[in-house]
């Protein structure tokens, strides 16, 4: 197969100072959900936004390396042709119109002629039952899993073929992250679509995903199936939160003296 | 103006004090000279026409610097200008005609009267920031302009009213080479009273609520006592403007004191550039000899005779073009390009500046 | 009776302006202080039409609404795109730049004169008897329009898929990017809409008093009632536009001729004192701009 999003050797650097973004390659292929992991600020949304062509709204600069999305090139395209390309992004925060209805928030998505649309939306409903009851309701009277919800729907009805997902499960009861993971993974089969998450709770992440990456301070330093991850100690350790008493300052210096290598 | 800013060729201040010097170099006070003996035997070479645009600039400049430390350096957007301005007017003709009033009674009457009508300007700015503020200045102007007009009906004065050529002591102002020293001296005064000013304790308040209203306010700066002082140091100044103007003219009448003229004002500091005392001066030359330089152009189409009577037409159309050229390629205004130019040459034949030398 | 037919048609008027600066501030935050002198150029540009379609004024009407649409969406594409980005204020001042040069302009074709669009059309301005007063046929078609256009501009904006953009965009624009939906072409057309609108105002107001540069200044006059109305609402503008009207009225017709110019602002003022962000607005908009 070949690979549907390829970004390489990306490097981002905001307001001409902070090099968030030190050379990350990945790639994700037709039909596959990749998890990205990785602690609070090391880079992941910043990627995110690299792809979706967003960084110039932060003064932030792509100043080494390329995106490739069905083969295009996609740097200096404004965000909004990017959605229409067929990449889009569930942002961290802000993601609905706090003050249009649940049913007014689809219909302000973007996307293909009339027949598609119907389909599309009829799609929306199906995945997120609990929508259809809450069609007429103000969005920002939601509770942040029907948020979350709804903020998935309407990228759904852009019509995407690959799907950005900030933060799945940010502020969310386990219970919910649980069921919305398998939402995402039905969204996967019944569209083919292609789908990066983000996530702090790499247990979820890796339970559904087909392979990961792990970001450290704006680099890849583990990546591979989504299996092999699970089994790694690091991750184990660290991500995972496995293997309780096993845990002792050795062990921590020796995962510090890793990333040093590492990063 | 230069206070803030180091010299091109480097940074050489040792101590806090010398980045409170108005002047540091030698060449700074030869530059200075030069300029001031220019502006003394201007009068005596000059026409009678090229002195009453030297008066007029004079009048502007003052005006424009008092709007500039209220938006340029306070942060605090007025459209109302022009009202402030009528006040002032208003204030010395009504003084005349009503009682007699002298020159030195007037002037300062009607800077009082400024600072009050300041005050009350800047009571919004309390409450309200940006857009909303500007929309109360706009408000207040209407009101300001129809006071005046309701004064001169009321009083039966509907063509305007006429003042006298004031007097000082002995020395009767009407001459224009008298009223160029007489102007000239009010604009460097209060160019001199707005450098003092800013590169005071309340300058450096204005910059912060500037840059940051909330964060000026954490930091145990007085908000709004500062803004509001704003107002008021930049109105009175501004009446004493409007005063003068009615003395030169000899002549008041609300008709002068159009929501354009505030425009005017407005461009004035957009023109010169933001935060600069002297943009302020460089935009009052600039739109004050803009329309001598249209009718001057305008004598030269074709048939020019026919297009007399639409000089004013083509003001308001060269106006709002330029405003709008400066607004869109040159935010930084006429001080901007200078300051350009200046570089190019201090630092030919190297294009960048020392480290520590550098402008924000 | 007279005097509330009289309030009737002026909240009408300021109504009709009032929501070209709702629907551009809504959508982009920029308060457009050229309306009136967008107003005025369509005005002035039915003056030409109907010169050139003298046999059918109904044509003439609706090619002149239709250059100021093109105008309004030009001046967006040439001008303000330009200035999205920066700080709203330096936007402000370009418009108030447009207006000045758009006032020169429109001296320079059309001359200073007073003229009279309804006599270029072949109109006369009928006084019609009502509930024991009198309106003329073009305060009446005023009256009609504002309520038509109120309607039409509540249906889009709620029911029609780039009027639910619309309101998405001037809510979270980075959202509505995301979202596929392209800025500019919003803010185009908010603006070919706000002209539209106000160029209805403009050509019904110069059938009915005539047209010249005073034009301007109701404009300037309505700005009041979307700010009493609070700038994003446009049940607001509505209401705003009456109670500006009926003052206005009541005050000429009580207290002094002199006052027209003056009572909007004052009620203007008088409402930043107490409530700045607007019978309708909201609190925090104060802090956005
Ligand atoms: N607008 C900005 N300006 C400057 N630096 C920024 C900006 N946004 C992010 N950064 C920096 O870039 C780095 C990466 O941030 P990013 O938001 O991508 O992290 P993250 O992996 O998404 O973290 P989290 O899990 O907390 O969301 C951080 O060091 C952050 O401080
Ligand atoms: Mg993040």
């Amino acid at each position: 197969m070949s690979a549907l999003l390829r970004v390489e050797k990306l490097e981002v650097v905001y307001g001409r100072a902070i090099t968030a973004i030190q050379g990350i390659t990945l790639e994700a292929r037709k039909g596959e959900i990749v998890a990205v992991l990785g602690t609070n600020g090391a880079g992941k949304s910043t990627t995110l936004r690299a792809i979706s062509g967003f960084l110039g709204l932060d003064d932030a600069r792509v100043t080494e390396g390329a995106i490739h999305f069905k083969g295009k090139n996609l740097s200096n395209r404004p965000p909004y042709l990017i959605t229409k390309l067929g990449i889009v992004l569930v942002p961290e925060r802000d993601k609905v119109f706090p003050s249009l209805s649940v049913v007014e928030n689809l219909s302000a998505s973007v996307s293909g002629t009339g027949a598609d649309r119907k389909r599309l939306e009829e799609m929306a409903f199906n995945f997120f039952p609990k929508l259809a009851e809450l069609r007429g309701r103000t969005a920002g009277l939601l509770s942040g899993g029907e948020r979350q919800m709804l903020a998935l729907a309407s990228a759904i009805v852009c019509g995407p073929e690959l799907l950005l997902v900030d933060e799945l499960s940010l502020g969310l009861a386990p219970v919910v992250v649980d069921d919305l993971a398998q939402r995402l993974v039905e969204i996967r089969n019944t569209l083919g679509i292609t789908i990066l998450l983000v996530e702090q709770n790499a247990a979820v992440a890796l339970s559904i995903a087909d392979r990961g990456y792990v970001l450290e301070n704006g680099r890849v330093v583990l990546d591979g199936d989504a299996a092999r991850l699970r089994n790694h100690p690091d991750i184990q350790e660290f991500y995972l939160g496995g293997a309780g008493e096993r845990r002792s300052y050795r062990d921590v210096k020796q995962y510090r003296r890793s990333r040093r290598w590492y990063g | 103006m230069s206070s803030r800013e180091p010299r091109a060729s480097g940074y050489f201040r040792s101590s806090y004090d010398q980045g409170l010097r108005l002047i540091e170099t030698r060449m700074q006070w030869t530059a200075l000279m030069l300029f001031l003996a220019a502006l003394g035997t201007f009068p005596f070479i000059a026409t009678s026409f090229q002195l009453d645009l030297a008066c007029q600039v004079f009048l502007a400049a003052i005006g424009s610097i008092a709007l500039m430390l209220l938006t340029g350096y306070a942060g605090q957007v007025s459209l109302g200008h022009a009202g402030l301005i009528a006040a002032g007017a208003f204030t010395a003709g009504i003084l005349f005609k009503e009682f007699g009033a002298a020159f030195w009674i007037t002037i300062p009457a009607a800077a009082v009267v400024g600072a009050l009508i300041g005050l009350i300007f800047g009571l919004p700015s309390l409450r309200l920031r940006g857009l909303y503020l500007a929309v109360s200045t706009l408000a207040l102007h209407f009101i300001v302009v129809y006071l005046g007009g309701e004064y001169e009906t009321k009083r039966g004065f509907s063509t305007g009213i006429m003042i006298d050529a004031p007097r000082i002591g002995d020395l009767l102002i009407r001459d224009r080479k008298i009223w160029y020293f007489v102007l000239l001296a009010f604009a460097a005064v209060s160019l001199l009273i707005s450098l003092n000013l800013l590169r005071s304790r309340t300058g450096r308040a204005w910059a912060a609520i500037r840059s940051h209203e909330t964060i000026a306010e954490a930091l145990g700066i007085g908000v709004p006592a500062h803004k509001l002082l704003a107002f008021v140091i930049s109105s009175s100044m501004t009446a004493v403007a409007g005063a003068l103007f009615a003395y030169y003219r000899g002549f008041v009448s609300v008709e002068a004191f159009s929501l354009f003229l505030s425009i005017q004002y407005v461009a004035m500091i957009i023109i010169g550039g933001m935060g600069s005392l002297l943009g302020a001066i460089l935009g009052a030359i600039f739109v004050t000899l803009l329309p001598y330089m249209i009718e001057y152009a305008v004598g030269f189409l074709p048939n020019a005779r026919s297009y007399a009577g639409m000089l004013a037409a083509f003001n308001y159309a060269a106006f709002g073009i330029v405003m709008i050229l400066f607004l869109v390629f040159e935010p930084q205004g006429l001080v901007g390009i200078w300051r350009r130019v200046q570089n190019y040459f201090l630092l030919w034949p190297f294009k960048q500046k020392p480290l520590g030398g550098s402008r924000k | 009776m007279q005097l509330a037919i009289n309030i009737a048609v002026l909240a009408a008027i300021y109504a009709l302006i009032a929501c070209g600066y709702v629907l551009i501030y809504r959508v982009s935050r920029v308060l457009n202080l050229a309306h009136g002198e967008l107003m005025m150029l369509s005005a002035y540009l039915l003056l030409t039409t109907a010169s050139l379609f003298s046999k059918n004024p109904l044509i003439a009407i609706a090619a002149a609404i239709f250059l100021s649409l093109c105008v309004g969406v030009l001046v967006y594409l040439f001008l303000m795109r330009r200035m999205t980005g920066e700080m709203v204020l330096a936007a402000v001042l370009t418009t108030v730049a447009l207006g000045v040069l758009l006032r020169g302009l429109v001296v320079l074709v059309w001359s200073a004169q007073q003229q009279n669009p309804a006599q270029a059309l072949g109109w006369v301005n009928y006084s019609i008897p009502v509930f024991g007063g009198r309106i003329s046929a073009a305060g009446a078609a005023l009256i009609i329009t504002t309520a038509l256009v109120y309607a039409g501009l509540f249906l889009f904006l709620r029911f029609s898929r780039y009027g639910i953009r619309m309101r998405a965009a001037g809510q979270n624009p980075l959202l509505a990017a995301q979202r596929g939906i392209s800025l500019h072409a919003i803010y185009a057309l908010a603006w070919g809409l706000s002209t539209l609108t106000g160029a209805l105002a403009g050509i019904l107001i110069s059938l009915d008093s005539g047209l010249d540069s005073t034009m301007v200044l109701i404009g300037l006059k309505a700005f009041p009632a979307a700010l009493v109305g609070g700038l994003d609402s446009l049940v607001g503008a509505l209401i705003g536009s009456l109670i500006i009207a009926a003052a206005e009225v009541l005050m000429i017709y009580y207290v002094d001729a002199l006052l027209s110019d003056v009572v909007p602002f004052l009620v203007l003022i008088l409402m930043l004192v107490v409530r700045p962000w607007g019978l309708f607005g909201t609190r925090e908009e104060l802090d956005r701009v």
